[in-house]
């Protein structure tokens, strides 16, 4: 069926490279400008330093990929900090009972699979209520099991340490969870930005509704996003137990945030549907990076979450600045 | 006879950034006239509306309130001089009384405190003078958009207005709804209220208006009288060329039957819905608002789901469990909310398109960017969207437009066999309106079945090869076409308890 | 319309339904333990649990306008510092000014938290989030790792101490003037529009930035006066104070039938939600269930009473749709 006046539209993509990659480029440049920090302020800012230092801190970012989908699609998840206390917690249980470290290890990962299962079953459910409502629950519902197993003690030491040593290993300088953190960001950043899947949650975070319309299964797809971060979050509780040797009922406690604040920084709108996990990943060792750097010129740590709190808002308030400046034609 | 001029605007300009919304236009409002404002979506009526009640200040033009100039630094000057708008989308608070609605911005208060008997009185009794049937202790959002409209209109009185404005206020409407609203329009202009609406209807103008203006591309085309312009005259002022055949429906020999309801039921929405649609026919599906006409065909596409009874395509039962699954077998709805529902409006157009269709066009779960470009392409091409890339982005796209991007998003669905229009025309420019007729009656030459479900009584009766009437969840009769008419559909369409007047 | 039915006006209204669940909760707990109901207890709920009730009224007017404010407790904490710091240093030890100086700490936190909301229109979860770990930070910064005792804080402390009135007072104030001026005052019932329809309250000339700083303004006074009082009460000062306590604020509002997207709630609400909460908490022991699985009730019972929100309001939504005539 032609079109009756022969009007022809452009289909040639403009070119949008620099434009998308602003935002990601920005980071960039700040990730560079932290890492001439730390060089400046602190002798001790080498590669090998730096990396030993990250280990405990990477197993977050394994979160973070998850979280990232959950924002995209508009939703929330502030129950993640009490996943991985409950992971770990169990774990250690488990293996201090005597089960075989590969079992013990599976165990963390599926514990994570179950409550994040949990809240997407919740979540797709019971769509009338806020999933910060939710999460909010289950925040508590799962410290509260790993306070109750934990008992009057409060906390677990991993006996055999030399099995959950494994995981601390690392290759060169290396840390094995730094390459676990390259090869799921390769694959998460993949999949949100090249499959259907990716494309499902951007759908589904601009216009649930719409998305409905057009035939995607919304509620599926945030059921397996919730299990995806659950399972994530299992991973890192596993990673965190080689670093920490141990849990108690704080462990994780506050992770939830640091990783939406990773992921916001990195250019994902809680509102759903934009940015990306590669502005993620950059945001996410820009801030790991300049902790070490604060850290070892032995800067008081909440003065340190004083400064990522600011350098939060900064980074949410320079579009709103920008649009001010420069407002954007648009049609009426 | 100046005396007589209550408001009168001259030369007012106003810009946006890059565009401009209204072009040297000029108004004059009579005392106690009813005075309609028509003109194509985007011909700058709404700015126009905003300009007068002070929420836009105009870069150039005065403004005239009784003879004096007066400048609008917010809206609560025009108001404090008895300019009030009732406003097409709901400037309600659902969560709120209707007592508070009305008085939300002006509440009487003695000494810091509400006085809340006092409003509660005052409220109820302007919504006696409407002759309401509801009470003021109702949460707004309980009420029905008719009910609503009705408190909206309270709430204009409440501040004593002068001047009221109604933007497309029959819109969301039933025909006794309307009469209603016409009657509390009459007795407005009795109490020397001038009023000024917008409206796309043709009835509206005739029913309540003495003059007309029209805007067109945001300029001022005339003022005219309307027992003095005839409707061609009228529809060439507002769209600049003539329109020669507004219903271009193509004579089709209807093939064999391609979709069929049997006894589908959902509880409190409809009952024993029964009908079929033959290839290369167009079926009407109309009613009064509230019929439930949007229900039936949400339920047949999975989109809700029915209690009881078949849908079957092309001879084949379906089971529809999703939504995806009506799609795969052919059954494709073109939804009632086009901004809500049927578009995603901060993507662009090509990637509206092809929403439903990229995991076909995927290879193994990886977006085939290319090709879909070029498909999004072909299909916005063959509808002729006035657009300029498939990268413009769906918001910035008139109604019409956008009507017609989602008629794409159809198309490039190969499998599609059944297309149902759920009001493809609401809130349509005259101009783009006669472009998806004749892309309906397009779409009907290549043999597909095309339900339309519509409100408005012309494009019913001109486009359908037989009507289906809905009342109250329940199908009270089908028409052919050589024997409907606007009063048998009416009959069909109304309540039992109406009819014995 | 039709009239209303006695019953449904009853369930309805969700502070009705929860008086009730208040009565059968306070009736269960007396059958099991029957000096449970004794002055001493309830003043003990009321004391244990002051700063809770005491934020929920700033909550329930930031989530009124579609809001949300997770920084509440790093403003306590600030606030609660200084004040700690202040007489540990010995600056200043009276008590009223002490109050004064802390609430405006709060103020000024608050304020901030609601300009950045408002007019860099920055989601409200993602600010209060940096404010978060800003306001914290600031109160470790100024403790420079000390911390006020006891001792530093006697006198001071007696205003808070067991038995003593000062906490009753404060929250019978406070519940007061919210209760009045969130349904009879004009700036009140903004807070509602605001929070129902925004662009309609911005054309109906309400101020809508101007609404939306206030209440994260109120907020964080609020949350610095808790501060002080948490001082007083626990006769101790440290930068951890309260620390993860947010979460039970936004419980006891959830629970009062505060609605997160806004325009839903009210102050009569909020008290019943923080309440039932409270009394749940000191229940547990009596019950049998000990005071470590208390978090875990109280997460089970929060998901339970919005998930029965929920499933009541389908099966009304049910009910009214089989009764349509068709």
């Amino acid at each position: 069926m032609a079109g009756k006046s022969g009007r022809e539209i452009s289909a040639t993509p403009k070119g949008g490279i620099t434009k998308i990659l602003s935002w990601e480029g920005a980071l960039i440049l700040v990730f560079i400008a932290v890492i001439i920090l730390g060089k400046s302020i602190s002798p001790n800012y080498t590669l090998n330093n730096v990396l030993r230092e990250m280990q405990k801190y990477l197993p977050e970012i394994f979160m973070m990929f998850g979280m990232g989908f959950i924002l995209v699609l508009g939703d929330i998840d502030i129950s993640v900090g009490s996943i991985v206390c409950l992971c770990a917690t169990l774990t250690c249980i488990a293996a201090n009972a005597g089960v075989p470290f590969i079992l013990a290890a599976l165990l963390c990962i599926l514990i994570g699979t179950c409550c994040g299962m949990l809240n997407g079953f919740l979540a797709t459910k019971f769509t009338e209520l806020p999933t910060m409502i939710i999460t909010l629950g289950t925040q508590i519902i799962f410290r509260g099991i790993a306070e109750m197993s934990l008992g009057s003690g409060g906390s677990v030491s991993y006996k055999n340490s030399k099995d959950i040593a494994v995981l601390a290993k690392k290759i060169g300088p290396f840390p094995i969870s730094f390459f676990l953190v390259i090869i799921l960001g390769v694959v998460m950043i993949t999949v949100l930005s090249r499959t259907t899947f990716g494309r499902k949650l951007y759908a589904i975070g601009s216009n649930k509704t719409a998305s409905y319309y057009a035939g995607i299964k919304v509620q599926r797809t945030r059921f397996l996003c919730y299990t995806i971060l659950g399972t994530l979050a299992g991973l890192c509780a596993l990673f965190l137990l080689s670093a920490l040797y141990g849990a108690n009922t704080t462990t994780g406690q506050g992770f939830e945030m640091e990783v939406i604040a990773m992921c916001v920084f990195g250019g994902i709108a809680t509102t759903g549907g934009k940015g990306n996990l590669i502005g993620g990943l950059i945001a996410a060792f820009i801030i790991v990076c300049l902790r070490i750097a604060l850290g070892q010129i032995n800067m008081n740590t909440q003065l340190i979450l004083v400064i990522i709190g600011a350098m939060l808002i900064v980074s949410v308030l320079i579009p709103q600045i920008k649009n001010a400046l420069m407002p954007k034609k648009q049609k009426v | 006879m100046a005396e007589d001029i209550i408001l009168e605007l001259q030369g007012i300009t106003k810009i946006f950034p890059g565009v401009r919304a209204l072009n040297n236009v000029h108004f004059q409002l009579r005392r106690g006239e009813v005075h309609a404002l028509m003109g194509e979506n985007g011909a700058g009526k709404s700015t126009f509306i905003k300009v007068i009640t002070g929420v836009h200040a105009p870069e150039e033009g005065h403004i005239y309130f009784n003879g004096e100039e007066v400048h609008f630094k917010s809206t609560l000057d025009a108001s404090a001089l008895g300019i009030a708008a009732v406003y097409q989308h709901p400037t309600s608070y659902d969560d709120l009384t209707v007592t508070e609605n009305i008085f939300i911005g002006h509440e009487i208060i003695k000494n810091g405190i509400i006085q809340w008997r006092q409003m509660n009185k005052e409220a109820e009794a302007l919504l006696a003078r409407l002759h309401a049937n509801f009470k003021v202790t109702e949460e707004m959002g309980a009420l029905s958009v008719a009910q609503q409209q009705m408190v909206e209109i309270a709430k204009a009185l409440s501040t004593n207005a002068k001047i009221i404005i109604l933007d497309e206020p029959t819109a969301a409407l039933t025909a006794n709804e309307s009469e209603e609203l016409y009657q509390i329009v009459d007795q407005l202009k009795a109490e020397g209220v001038s009023i000024i609406f917008i409206s796309h209807r043709m009835e509206d103008m005739y029913r309540l208006a003495q003059r007309v203006t029209v805007f067109r591309d945001s300029q001022y085309i005339g003022t005219y009288d309307v027992d003095q312009i005839t409707e061609a005259e009228l529809i060439k002022a507002m769209v600049g060329r003539e329109i020669s055949d507004m219903f271009p429906k193509p004579e089709v020999t209807p093939g064999k039957e391609i979709f069929r309801l049997e006894n589908l039921s959902r509880t409190g929405y409809f009952k024993d819905i029964c009908m079929n649609v033959r290839a290369g026919e167009i079926v009407g599906l109309t009613g009064l608002v509230g019929a439930g006409r949007t229900e039936v065909m949400e339920a047949a596409c999975g989109i809700t789901k029915a209690n009881s009874g078949k849908v079957f395509l092309d001879g084949k039962e379906l089971r529809i469990k999703q939504p995806v699954d009506a799609m795969k077998a052919g059954l494709i709805l073109l939804p009632e909310d086009r901004r809500t529902q049927g578009l995603i409006q901060t993507w662009g157009l090509g990637r509206n398109v092809t929403l439903p269709i990229q995991e076909e066009l995927a290879h193994r779960g990886f977006n085939d960017e290319k090709e879909e470009r070029q498909l999004a392409k072909k299909y916005l091409e063959d509808v002729d969207t006035k657009a300029v890339s498939i990268f413009d982005l769906a918001s910035t796209l008139s109604g019409g437009n956008q009507q017609k991007v989602v008629v794409a998003k159809a198309l490039a669905q190969k499998s599609m066999k059944v297309v149902i229009m759920d009001e493809p025309t609401k809130g349509v420019d005259v101009g783009a309106k006669a472009e998806i007729y004749s892309i309906m009656g397009d779409l009907a030459l290549q043999g597909y079945g095309i339900v339309l479900i519509s409100s408005e009584m012309p494009e019913t009766l001109g486009m359908c090869d037989r009507i289906y009437v809905m009342c109250k969840g329940r199908i009270t009769g089908c028409l052919d076409r050589s024997e409907a008419t606007q009063e048998k559909i009416l009959e069909l369409a109304m309540e039992q308890s109406q009819k014995e007047v | 319309m039709k009239e209303k039915s006695l019953w449904k006006k009853i369930t309805g209204s969700r502070e009705v339904s929860l008086v009730i669940v208040l009565i059968v909760l306070l009736a269960a707990v007396q059958t099991l333990s029957p000096s449970f109901l004794t002055a001493t207890n309830i003043a003990q709920i009321f004391r244990n649990n002051a700063l809770t009730m005491l934020m929920a009224l700033g909550m329930l007017c930031v989530m009124l306008t579609g809001g949300i404010d997770i920084s509440i407790t790093s403003t306590l904490a600030f606030s609660g510092m200084t004040i700690g710091l202040l007489q540990k240093y010995d600056i200043l030890h009276n008590t009223f000014l002490l109050f004064l100086i802390g609430a405006v700490i709060g103020l000024i936190c608050g304020s901030i938290n609601g300009m950045i909301v408002a007019k860099g229109k920055v989601a409200p979860i993602i600010c209060t989030m940096g404010f978060m770990y800003i306001w914290r930070g600031m109160a470790y910064v100024i403790s420079n790792n000390a911390w006020a005792s006891g001792q530093d804080v006697a006198g001071f402390s007696d205003f808070g101490k067991d038995g003593a009135i000062g906490p009753y007072i404060i929250l019978i104030i406070a519940y007061i003037i919210f209760f009045v001026v969130m349904k009879w005052t004009k700036f009140g019932r903004q807070i509602y529009a605001v929070g129902s329809n925004k662009e309609a309250a911005a054309i109906s000339g309400i101020n809508v930035k101007k609404t939306i700083t206030s209440v994260y303004a109120i907020m964080g006074m609020l949350a610095g006066l808790a501060g002080v009082l948490s001082v007083s009460i626990y006769a101790s000062a440290q930068p951890n104070m309260q620390y993860g306590k947010e979460m039970d604020v936004i419980a006891a509002c959830v629970i009062g039938g505060v609605s997160m997207s806004g325009g839903r709630g009210t102050v009569v609400g909020t008290f019943l939600g923080a309440l039932i909460i409270a009394i749940i908490a000191k229940a547990l022991p009596l019950v049998g269930i000990s005071s470590i699985a208390q978090n875990f009730v109280k997460g089970v019972i929060i998901l339970a009473v919005v998930v029965l929100n929920v499933i009541t309001q389908r099966t009304m939504d049910k009910q009214n749709l089989s009764r349509r005539e068709i």
